[in-house]
């Protein structure tokens, strides 16, 4: 099976687009698809219009979450993603966001982040963390498997 | 027998029945003597009391008890021993005399014997208590009875009984004396359905009636309505009743209707068989305690209030301070993420010109995020929650100068002792201790190579870490400003900087109960200072609250 596209969640389109411009630069073909709230990406994680089709909208191999959100936080993705009966809870969720705060990271970790990363000042900065993510989330990093119902082991 | 009568006359307060009785046998002694019938008992009782001879034995004997009989016109028709002892004058004496020569001359002027009798004659019976004279002059307080005696058609005379009770009337004139004196106190007498029998000064003052108006009166008028609807009145006599006393607090309504705050002790009187015959109350007008107490607890609740207002407004800043860090910084962000794009991605486009522009756009975006991350550094140290514990001196000095990065330059001598412990916040300690470095590496002239040095002594419980620089120094008459947000000696292009790194030394130094100060002069480097509570290692671990 194909890898599917990164996820990025972001409501700045200044961040979206520097963002994909520096993945552009890593990696040409990495696919990302972007949503700016987090009622879209609960539209989209549980194939609900206008995201049915899957050949169109894959599910995603990853998500990079925002925290602060229109309409649902991130916060309130992720959480819904940890809850889902189906094996999509597995997707692996990488915050990306401005705050530093320990009371957010220690948040998004409870609520079963797999990474947290804070938005760099700088565009070389930004670069850099882009050719690692790359790296390692989408060349080491093993996917699991999305399809079908969650595992009885799954968090409650 | 007479024994058994002599007692019961002793301890009877009310011995009505038994004067009546005495009256009667009394003038049949006086018939007996006078050998004129003059009634006929209309009680019975007591049948022990049958003998004449007996019975005149028994006045005779009755000690303390003047007892003696007058006629319809006031003159003294029987005598006996404590007559003669109470007044000094024997049978022979007064027999015969009208009974008026026992009073004095002011009860004379009032004419008051032939009141007495009037009305003794009236109402069956007279107690009063007046001034009597001795044959001496002397006078004793006399509590009197006088009892008419009725034949079957015409009056025939009045049974007297004496009693010297000057003693009781000393003691009662000082303690009434004293009752009505105290001003503080209202202390007033009830009977036993709560009518008020005697009224003091102090009552006047602290309830506003006048003795006249009030006495007389049930004491529930002092209650407030809600209290009488309650029906505290009858709980406090039941209480009081029963328990011997009852002390309370509560609003009372003066005369005027005011309200005042009283403190209340009401104890039973009884006599001694114990039947109730009434209350003492003793009232104190607590108002002004009570206001002050209220005020006290105002202020005590307004304080929880603020307190609870500052937790409340401290969230409102860490909410407004996230929105800043998150929002101001995103077009920042921007601002130096497309500047920098446009160098890359457009550069074949741009002259020296356009790229030194870009330059300044760079610097001022990297400026600008270094300030709002400043101000919410100092913000953060200003508001939070800052448990103090036991920390290493030297490890905050060695996180501190890791922290460094490239700001470090020349050398940097570090010269504190592994052993050492203050009170504080390590987090905040370290980011203190990092912003006093990064001044010792900044403020110099272009051609000096930094040589920073730091060092600790302790002083008097207190530990001071000392950073010397060997810098450009700073004149004395700015030692106080450049602790102050946004104060700057330098321009920008000289020294970079946004002017908050000593004011958030200032405040958290000051927040971990610790002080701060600079000795320096222009050209000869500067040493800044933070002195802390010492902390023992032993109590390593145990956390204290900041200011």
């Amino acid at each position: 099976m194909t890898k599917g596209p990164v996820l990025l969640v972001e409501d700045d389109p200044s961040d979206a687009r520097l963002i994909q411009r520096a993945f552009g630069k890593v990696d040409t073909t990495i696919a990302v698809f972007r949503l700016t709230n987090g009622d879209d990406v609960v539209a989209y994680l549980s194939g609900e219009s206008p995201y049915e089709n899957r050949t169109m909208y894959p599910l995603p191999c990853v998500v990079l979450l925002d925290i602060k959100l229109p309409r649902r936080s991130g916060f309130e993705v992720l959480q819904w993603l940890r809850r889902q009966p189906s094996a999509v809870n597995r997707l692996p969720v990488i915050m990306l966001t401005s705050s530093r705060h320990s009371v957010d990271i220690n948040r998004a970790y409870d609520l079963g982040a797999n990474s947290y990363l804070a938005k760099p000042e700088t565009g070389s900065q930004l670069e850099l963390l882009a050719a690692q993510f790359q790296s390692y989330w989408l060349a080491l990093n093993q996917s699991p498997d999305l399809h079908g119902n969650a595992s009885r082991l799954q968090r409650g | 027998m007479s024994v058994d009568l002599h007692l019961t006359v002793g301890t009877l307060r009310s011995y009505n029945k038994i004067i009546y009785l005495l009256a009667i046998r009394l003038l049949r002694v006086h018939d007996a003597l006078m050998a004129s019938p003059l009634i006929t008992p209309p009680t019975p009782r007591p049948a022990d009391l049958h003998s004449n001879e007996a019975f005149q034995s028994l006045i005779e004997n009755l000690a303390d008890y003047a007892i003696f009989v007058i006629d319809p016109a006031g003159q003294i028709a029987s005598w006996n021993r404590a007559g003669e002892q109470l007044t000094g004058y024997t049978g022979q004496e007064v027999i015969g005399k009208h009974f008026s020569l026992f009073y004095t001359p002011a009860d004379l002027a009032a004419d008051k014997p032939a009141t007495e009798m009037r009305r003794a004659e009236r109402e069956g019976q007279v107690e009063s208590e007046e001034w009597w004279l001795r044959k001496d002059g002397s006078r004793f307080w006399a509590s009197v009875t006088i009892t008419r005696i009725l034949g079957e058609k015409n009056l025939l005379g009045f049974g007297t009984i004496v009693r010297d009770v000057t003693d009781r009337r000393l003691s009662d004139l000082r303690y009434r004396l004293l009752v009505e004196g105290v001003q503080d106190y209202a202390i007033f007498s009830l009977d036993p359905n709560g009518v008020v029998t005697s009224w003091n000064v102090g009552a006047e003052r602290i309830k506003g009636y006048k003795p006249e108006e009030i006495i007389g009166k049930n004491f529930s008028t002092f209650y407030t309505p809600e209290d009488r609807a309650n029906e505290l009145p009858k709980k406090v006599l039941g209480t009081a009743a029963s328990e011997g006393h009852f002390v309370g607090e509560g609003w009372r309504v003066r005369k005027d209707g005011t309200r005042f705050w009283s403190s209340v002790v009401v104890t039973a009187l009884r006599d001694d068989e114990g039947h109730l015959y009434g209350f003492s109350k003793v009232t104190r007008d607590m108002t002004e305690r009570k206001q002050l107490l209220d005020a006290i607890q105002q202020h005590a609740r307004e304080l929880e209030l603020r307190i609870q207002e500052r937790e409340e407004s401290n969230a409102e800043l860490e909410a407004f301070a996230y929105s800043v860090s998150h929002d101001l910084r995103a077009p920042i962000r921007a601002i130096s993420g497309f500047a920098e794009a446009l160098r890359e991605d457009c550069a074949a486009n741009l002259d020296d010109r356009g790229l030194d522009y870009l330059n300044e756009i760079t610097n001022a975006a990297h400026r600008m995020n270094t300030l709002v991350q400043d101000l919410l550094e100092y913000g953060r140290v200003s508001r939070i929650n800052m448990p103090l514990q036991t920390v290493s001196l030297l490890d905050a000095v060695q996180q501190a100068s890791q922290q460094l990065g490239d700001q470090r330059r020349g050398s940097l001598e570090i010269d504190v002792a592994a052993d050492l412990y203050v009170e504080g916040h390590p987090p905040v300690l370290t980011q203190v201790v990092l912003n006093l470095l990064t001044n010792a590496f900044k403020f110099h002239s272009k051609d000096t190579t930094p040589e920073v040095n730091v060092f600790a002594e302790q002083r008097n419980g207190r530990i001071r870490l000392n950073v010397r620089d060997n810098g450009i120094g700073i004149a004395p008459q700015h030692h106080e400003r450049i602790w102050q947000v946004f104060e700057r000696l330098h321009e920008r292009e000289a020294y970079p900087g946004t002017g908050i790194g000593l004011a958030i030394v200032k405040r958290a130094v000051g927040r971990m109960h610790g002080s701060y100060g600079v000795e320096s002069d222009v050209g000869k480097g500067s040493t800044f200072w933070i002195e802390l509570p010492e902390a023992s290692a032993s109590k390593m671990g145990e956390s204290k609250e900041a200011k």
